[in-house]
């Protein structure tokens, strides 16, 4: 076929402006299709990073927003397998005025000792880390809450209560980035737990509890260790991956799989209408040189090799085009709000790359199919004849 | 003057394949629009019908929902006394101290489980709800473990059924009614005894928040005034209408994602229209010279192709309506910011549709504005030499 | 001199047009020897380019004998068909029918890229064609850039590229002007005479025909015998 490859572009670019709209109008489509199959990928497909794969999260079996009692942590510490053990609690609070949803951000209470060892990912400079570990009124923040908020280290600033009846006043000690997003304000529990003045269901209870494994193989027994032994007790705790767990947590939002799926469909579909009506009006207006071709003696399987190969250039170029949109795209989206580590480090893998460009492909060979098929078939005389 | 529109719909009908694979393309980039729209519509829908204007919630001050609210059994017996709140058939105040928990079932969507509110609450709750009828069974008894589920929970929960018990903290608790209540959120709701149900989670002070009724509207602004401003409670108090109506933000994520889907496909069928209407003036360059001759003017031949390129969108506009009315009515749920499922339906509205329409005649416009005026600037011995 | 490279034995073409049996070929019978330079001439309809494009089995016919080179055209698949045209024929038609997006010489080299030449010789051949021809200095000029009589003599550079034994062409001064037409006739007669190639020319013109050495008439799908014109057959000049 490579003789033939300066005809197919010739025939390609005969009319740039189609070529080019059609190239425009298949790169839109295929970015989202591109941004679908990423989002796809980078939730259930992609490697768990090794530090990640290490982690588990214990939570309420019921619902992440009810509590688990605080003598759990000692319970799940001392379990066979487990490293380390370290509590969450969900904050919330209000941070200047709640009626701008601008102002959130997610404000956990932890072990600051513990955050480190569990949490590898988060990198901050080392005396940031020891002037948080050392301040039990201190906090660390996200480098997406610093840039946004415009807070810096040595700044104080006051979360407000609203769950928990008392206010936090915070001291920035430091600025963290992380693999796993940067939009969290970390801050000493014990600080919530040093105030005498609220009840113990306050502050003897956690939202979920972090583990690091000793090893990647013992995951399986560890999760049904913890799980059995509070099988009995008035509150059931559900263990998983911490994979498994921040993507329960978008899927508390909807049916992401179906939705991804559906929206994939929809876009597949227009690429197919949008290719093929292209493939059609190019192939219409050159039904007479196909006849000429043949003149020349070119066999049928010839002609639908070259109107093919068309077809595929042009799909192929709108990949060109629809990755760099993609790519584009998913740098906004990285700056945008992390519902999980997947999404803060959405990028277009390799995979998902040949993927857009083999959908590409394929959707090309299908709707140029017919076209070209009827112009292989078409009799030499009716197509000299033609005119269009 | 001006060429007949039948000149336009001859054109489109010669073109069929054409005409309906752009009029396809544009159809489904309206479809997904709409169906993010009928979406949202009936979201809040669901939201807009729940909240009665004379209803004042109370919460504790901070909270933005009730699920993160406390208020205390003293708070109680003195909100119940503030002036203007309407009486009961028993001449007692009509105010409801209530509770929410939680339960997670597995769901017809999500098989992993989903959220539903169990909403414990006194007898003065039920008058309130004035709206909600007892379907199938019987309500639930004072001091007894039962649940009355509302009716989109029994469609949508396969686990909760009359008859069936479900595990909440310590114990069973059956399913004793369904409940109808109109199109509000209880329907994604079940609703218990507020005693028994506070003792199960071991809350019995520690309660969510307190339902009032004013007697009338003037009182409610008075009500929500004299709660707000007492700093010894400490409360935050709306009408029952403008919270639900805060609610209703569950969907701004899809109407966001469904929006941004749309845009994006809206370039790429914008464009493929385009194409097809160069196409068209293309094949026509003879037909335009020859109108010429015959005195039409180059903007009738300009608003000709304009209005064929909206006339290919209408129809594109009409195919994506038809592909989402079968969703109308369909019932899907969502977790909203209570952590919890909201069952609502798709609901596509006229006014939806006409929205659809619209923005398939933009996108028409769009995609023939430039090819029209190439035809329109022709001129006439070259678009007849033209092949 | 008298091997036959065209015979045909009572070949007929029918056409079934609107429910109607159009009887475009009747009963034609021709003999070509190698190195004749035929003209065919006659009324429009009178069937004169059907029987063209049967003997490039450019169409099929519904009944009678039809052998080229030895080869029986009716035994031949598609496939084959369009292998045996690419090595044996070169066609000329009427209306030029170049590519318009290719230029003179990637228009000339395009039936050698059915051929097992490399991509240098294939430029070779074809330059040689046009210099032939006398366009080679016309080599990158675009079909659109060219006069009709150079766009028709890139065409014949085309059909005689592949070195085909005959050239048929199908009314090859029908779009052109007088002087444009003579040289595209004086082109043809050279290749007959200096190169022996045998022509079948499809011509309704009296003038381009007397470049032909032989002229065989037809009339209403009749082929008629050697020496016979048509009764009312008006010579214009």
């Amino acid at each position: 076929m490579g003789r033939y490859a300066s005809l197919v572009w010739k025939n390609a670019i005969r009319n740039r402006r189609r070529t080019l709209l059609t190239i425009t109008s298949l790169g839109f489509s295929l970015c989202l299709l591109g941004l679908m199959m990423a989002i796809y990928y980078a939730l259930y497909l992609s490697d768990t990073p090794p530090a990640q794969a290490l982690r588990l999260a214990t939570r309420n079996k019921v619902s992440i927003t009810l509590p688990m009692p605080g003598y759990y942590l000692q319970r799940i510490e001392k379990t066979p397998g487990v490293r380390e053990a370290m509590p969450w609690q969900w904050f919330q609070g209000v941070y200047k005025d709640e009626r701008d949803p601008n102002n959130f951000f997610a404000r956990f209470g932890v072990d600051a000792k513990k955050l480190f060892l569990i949490q590898s990912e988060i990198r901050l400079p080392e005396e940031q880390k020891q002037a948080f570990i050392a301040d039990r009124r201190g906090c660390i923040i996200g480098k997406k809450v610093s840039e946004k908020h415009g807070l810096r280290v040595g700044d104080r600033l006051t979360i407000k209560g609203d769950i928990y009846p008392m206010d936090l006043e915070l001291n920035i000690h430091g600025v963290y980035d992380s693999t796993m997003g940067s939009d969290t304000l970390f801050f000493h529990w014990d600080y919530v737990k040093e105030n005498r003045s609220l009840p113990k269901e306050y502050t003897d209870v956690y939202s979920s509890i972090s583990i690091l494994v000793e090893t990647p193989e013992s995951v399986p027994t560890v999760i049904a260790a913890i799980d059995d032994q509070f099988r009995s007790s008035s509150v059931q705790t559900r263990t998983e991956t911490e994979r498994a767990f921040a993507l329960g947590f978008l899927n508390m939002m909807g049916n992401i799989k179906a939705i991804l799926l559906s929206v994939c469909a929809a876009v597949t579909f227009t690429i197919l209408l949008v290719s093929a009506n292209t493939m059609a009006m190019s192939v219409r207006e050159r039904v007479r040189e196909v006849g000429i071709l043949k003149t020349l003696g070119f066999k049928p399987g010839a002609i639908l090799g070259i109107v093919l190969c068309e077809s595929m250039l042009i799909a192929a170029l709108g990949a060109v085009v629809g990755y760099g949109l993609a790519t584009v795209l998913c740098g906004m989206i990285r700056q945008g709000p992390a519902f999980s580590s997947e999404i803060a480090n959405l990028s277009i893998q390799p995979f998902v790359m040949v993927a857009m460009l083999l959908s590409a492909l394929a959707i090309a060979l299908l709707s140029a199919f017919v076209p070209a098929w009827t112009a292989s078939r078409v009799p030499i005389l009716d197509a000299l004849r033609h005119s269009d | 003057m001006a060429i007949p529109l039948t000149y336009n719909l001859r054109n489109l009908a010669v073109r069929k394949g054409t005409t309906l694979m752009t009029a396809l393309g544009i159809g489904l980039t309206v479809a997904v629009m709409l169906t993010t729209m009928a979406l949202v519509a009936g979201l809040q829908g669901v939201f807009s019908e729940t909240g009665n204007p004379l209803h004042v919630l109370v919460m504790r001050k901070g909270s933005t929902s009730e699920l993160v609210s406390t208020v205390t059994r003293p708070l109680f017996q003195e909100v119940k006394m503030k002036a203007g709140i309407a009486k009961s058939k028993s001449g007692d105040p009509l105010a409801s101290l209530e509770m929410i928990e939680m339960v997670n079932l597995p769901s017809v969507d999500n098989p992993d489980g989903s959220n539903i509110t169990i909403r414990g609450l006194l007898p003065a709750g039920l008058e309130m709800r004035d709206y909600i009828r007892l379907q199938s069974g019987r309500w639930f008894q004072p001091g007894k473990p039962e649940l009355v589920i509302g009716k989109s929970v029994a469609a949508r929960f396969p686990d909760a059924q009359i008859g069936r018990k479900i595990r909440l903290a310590r114990n069973d608790w059956e399913v004793v009614g369904v409940m109808d209540a109109a199109n509000t959120a209880a329907n994604s709701e079940m609703f218990a005894d507020l005693n028994q149900l506070a003792a199960e989670s071991n809350r019995t002070e520690a309660l969510s928040s307190i339902l009032i009724r004013a007697v009338d509207p003037v009182a409610v602004a008075a009500l929500v005034q004299n709660l707000e401003s007492d700093r010894k409670l400490n409360v935050f108090a709306q009408t029952e209408a403008a919270y639900y109506e805060s609610q209703s933000s569950s969907g701004a994520l899809f109407e966001y994602l469904g929006m941004f889907v749309a845009a994006i496909m809206a370039v790429g069928s914008a464009f493929a229209a385009m194409n097809t209407m160069y196409a068209a003036v293309a094949r026509r360059a003879k037909e335009i010279g020859t109108l010429r001759v015959l005195g039409f003017s180059r903007t009738a031949i300009l608003t000709s192709f304009l209005v064929e390129s909206l006339a290919l969108a209408f129809a594109g506009g009409l195919l994506g309506i038809l592909l989402v009315l079968p969703l109308n009515g369909v019932t899907t749920g969502i977790t909203g910011n209570t952590f919890s499922e909201v069952a609502f339906h798709f609901r596509v509205t006229p006014p939806i549709m006409l929205k659809g329409i619209l923005f398939a005649l933009v996108l028409g416009a769009v995609g023939g504005l430039f090819p029209a005026g190439n035809a329109a600037r022709k001129e006439i011995l070259a678009a007849l030499r033209e092949a | 001199m008298s091997e036959a490279i065209i015979t045909t034995k009572g070949l007929t073409r029918e056409y079934v047009r609107d429910q109607f049996k159009v009887m475009a070929l009747h009963n034609a019978s021709l003999d070509v020897t190698k190195g004749e330079f035929v003209a065919l001439m006659g009324p429009s309809g009178s069937g004169k380019s059907t029987l063209l494009y049967l003997i490039a089995a450019m169409d099929r016919p519904t009944g009678g004998e039809i052998r080229v080179l030895g080869q029986d055209l009716r035994a031949l698949s598609g496939n084959a068909i369009a292998s045996w045209r690419n090595a044996h024929v070169g066609f000329v038609f009427q209306s030029f029918n170049l590519i318009p997006v290719l230029t003179a010489l990637e228009n000339v080299e395009l039936p050698l890229k059915l051929t097992s030449l490399k991509k240098k010789e294939r430029l070779e051949h074809a330059e040689t064609a046009l210099k032939l021809v006398g366009l080679g200095d016309r080599l990158h000029h675009f079909p659109k850039q060219l006069s009709g009589g150079q766009e028709q003599r890139v065409a014949i550079a085309r059909a005689l590229v592949t070195d085909p034994d005959i050239i048929l062409a199908d009314e090859p001064t029908g779009n052109l002007d007088a002087n444009s037409a003579n040289e595209v006739l004086s082109l043809l007669h050279r290749l007959n005479q200096e190169y022996g190639k045998t022509i079948v020319m499809v011509t309704h013109d009296p003038h381009a025909a007397r470049f032909a050495t032989k002229i065989r008439f037809l009339d209403k799908g009749e082929l008629l015998s050697e020496g016979t014109k048509p009764a009312d057959w008006m010579s214009p000049s």
